[in-house]
């Protein structure tokens, strides 16, 4: 019944992902990665 | 049917090659902005690609999940981000560490710097350092950002800022070479973050993807996922002739009749390729795939076929 | 990188040199120059000529003021501190003597002469400049518009624009408390006006906001100004203001931050700009001098390149 356990693990999983997926672009994270996506990060590619 | 999902393994993996490269293009696809030195700037960055790709790359379609989350982690605003983690489950769940095996540019940079004919040494013995990537995930990329913060609650990228070398490979050194002013900006930090592409791509001619063993966070989060990833390794017990071939084939020293789920396996397949029995083959869906009736039936669609 | 660097230094060494050349001979009997600087070169015969030679002189002036800048520095503060602004008409070069002159305590010897000698210069220099000028007065507009992007001492190895320089695109926005600002009149009540790019999630652009602030004073004694644009607030989004507000006043940053429409011509600018912090250096005509310093100030190598830029700017707003 192992199997049943791994199946249901994954649909959990699956879940809380989408569900937290959907919890973080509702509280504005989505637009925050945006911004700073679409500028160069001086600091993250190791410039000055 | 059996067979021919063990044939679809056998293709998936001997193509690896070319989905890695079109994976590669699809992440950038804006690839005239590395002549004009800017960045692509539409909506796209919204949502991240899949494998480790630097969002300063000027070719950049997506945004980079580490980048990402370090960013949100990293912004006064937040101190964790849900829409990152949510998306790496989703995508673990969905495809575990198959994405490094073959979606992920930085892991198809090393693979083809590793085809540079040299002597090539062996990592089995380096093992305790595959643990070094969950020691990044959760100091550098989780922890730092989030709490090590400025006067207005700001933290650094750790891992991007002092560590990832593609952000280097893609963002710095295309930037630097179409735009003089960003030339002028390079400094210590340059320095030192150039040095560790340079250790890579050293270590990468040698070993087998290094910085996917030690090193990469992402790999380190899907890693923790692969044992419930629907893209899951199949051994088939009653083929196995034990030769132990698969084990000396993977390069990422896993033997995948005792482990075919563990951490390091990225499922590149080299393992089906090396079966002479045609024992090993990928398995995509829900639970196990070992359940008697399911065992039954796969049998009666052996004999059919 | 380095050795382009190195390279650029030695190009501009090799330029001084061959303008020393002919200001060299100045230098050994300064003190007999009666001040009419006939022997710095030749007399042009064509406006051209006085064009080229106007420009060379400026240059060379430009190239004697950054090549010390340090020293400089000490100089204008004194100048701020001790007397009022040049009155019109008095060489500029005699001011700087005489400030110097004033200040002679503060320098070691070799300083003071090295300063002095330099100087001299100048007022040869500015003398001759204002001989030609009255001679071709049509040199005027087209040398001093022209030259001020050519980057001074050891830059000049980076091509010249020809002349062509680029404005700083116009604006009419307002600034965080909601007062009207107009590019045009800002920039031509100041000497030199430094507009800083940032964004409130941006790290470094907020990392180096305090040293922006102490720049800000430092140019205000000096008749210019800082004024800072962030992104987020273009448009005139409110909650992007109040952040904004925030994080300023977090970092104790007072001097005035703008914001305009996002699909003006300084607007679409702006969108260009992708690599942030981004600092414009910009003369009294509104001209943006020298390259964009991509980077925080907050790092020696930008900090001394704002620095340089500043210098060339206010020198030949004098001049």
């Amino acid at each position: 019944m192992s199997c049943g356990k791994k199946a249901a693990a994954q649909i959990v999983l699956l879940m809380a992902g989408a569900a937290m997926l959907c919890f973080g672009v509702w509280r504005g994270e989505a637009a925050t990665v945006l911004s700073k996506a679409i500028k160069l990060c001086l600091e993250c590619v190791g410039i000055g | 049917m059996d067979k021919k999902f063990s044939g679809v393994s056998q293709t998936m993996s001997r193509f690896r090659g070319w989905i890695q490269a079109g994976a590669t293009l699809l992440t950038n696809l804006h690839l005239p902005n590395f002549l004009k030195g800017g960045l692509y700037q539409g909506a796209g960055k919204t949502v991240c690609v899949p494998g480790l790709n630097c969002y300063s790359c000027p070719a950049a379609s997506g945004a980079c999940p580490i980048g990402a989350f370090q960013a949100v982690v990293g912004s006064s605003k937040f101190s964790f981000s849900y829409y990152i983690t949510g998306f790496l489950i989703l995508l673990g769940v969905l495809l575990g560490r198959f994405i490094c095996g073959f979606l992920c540019p930085f892991g198809w940079f090393q693979e083809l710097l590793h085809k540079i004919p040299t002597k090539k040494l062996s990592t089995k013995k380096l093992k305790p350092l595959t643990y070094l990537k969950y020691a990044v995930l959760l100091v550098m990329v989780l922890l730092l950002p989030a709490f090590l913060v400025n006067d207005v609650g700001m933290g650094d990228p750790f891992f991007c800022k002092y560590l990832c070398p593609q952000g280097v490979l893609e963002g710095a050194i295309p930037l630097s070479l179409a735009n003089s002013g960003i030339r002028a900006a390079l400094g210590k930090l340059f320095t030192w973050k150039f040095s560790i592409l340079l250790s890579v791509i050293v270590l990468s001619v040698l070993f087998y993807r290094p910085f996917c063993k030690w090193l990469c966070p992402l790999g380190a989060f899907y890693a923790l996922f692969n044992r419930v990833s629907l893209f899951q390794m199949k051994v088939d017990k009653s083929k196995c002739v034990s030769c132990g071939k698969c084990a000396r084939a993977c390069k990422m020293d896993v033997d995948v009749t005792k482990t075919p789920n563990h951490t390091e396996c990225i499922r590149c397949g080299m393992c089906i390729r090396a079966c002479p029995t045609n024992a090993v083959c990928f398995r995509y869906g829900f639970g196990d795939g070992k359940e008697k009736e399911n065992a039954a039936t796969l049998r009666e669609n052996n004999n059919k076929s | 990188m380095n050795a382009k660097k190195i390279l650029a230094l030695l190009l501009g060494a090799m330029m001084l040199l061959s303008l020393a050349a002919c200001g060299a001979k100045d230098n050994d009997k300064q003190a007999d120059m009666s001040g009419d600087g006939s022997a710095m070169t030749g007399e042009p015969k064509t406006t051209e000529e006085a064009l080229a030679l106007h420009k060379e002189l400026l240059e060379r002036e430009n190239a004697l003021l950054s090549e010390n800048a340090e020293l400089w520095e000490k100089v204008f503060m004194e100048a701020d501190k001790g007397m009022a602004m040049i009155e019109d008409g008095k060489n500029y070069g005699d001011f700087l003597l005489d400030t110097v002159e004033g200040a002679k305590e503060q320098f070691t010897d070799k300083e003071y002469e090295w300063l002095k000698e330099s100087a001299t210069e100048i007022s040869n220099i500015e003398n001759k400049l204002t001989e030609l000028e009255e001679k071709y007065p049509e040199i005027m507009q087209e040398s001093v518009d022209g030259d001020m992007s050519m980057p001074a001492g050891s830059d000049t190895s980076t091509p010249p624009d020809d002349g062509s320089m680029q404005k700083f695109p116009g604006f009419e926005g307002k600034d965080l408390d909601g007062n009207t600002v107009k590019s045009d009149e800002l920039f031509s009540a100041n000497a030199v006006t430094v507009v800083n790019f940032w964004f409130t999630t941006c790290n470094p652009c907020v990392g180096e906001l305090a040293e922006l602030d102490a720049l800000n004073k430092e140019l205000a004694e000096k008749g210019g100004s800082l004024i800072g644009i962030n992104t987020f607030t273009l448009d005139g989004d409110e909650a992007a203001i109040s952040e904004a507000k925030d994080v300023l006043a977090k970092k104790g940053a007072t001097y005035q931050n703008v914001y305009f429409d996002s699909d003006g011509e300084a607007g679409k600018f702006t969108t260009n700009i992708f690599a942030y912090p981004t600092t414009y250096v910009v003369d009294r005509s509104g001209n943006i001098v020298g390259e964009p310093i991509v980077g925080a100030i907050t790092e020696k190598k930008q900090a001394e390149t704002l620095q340089k830029l500043i210098e060339q700017t206010l020198a030949a707003d004098v001049g």
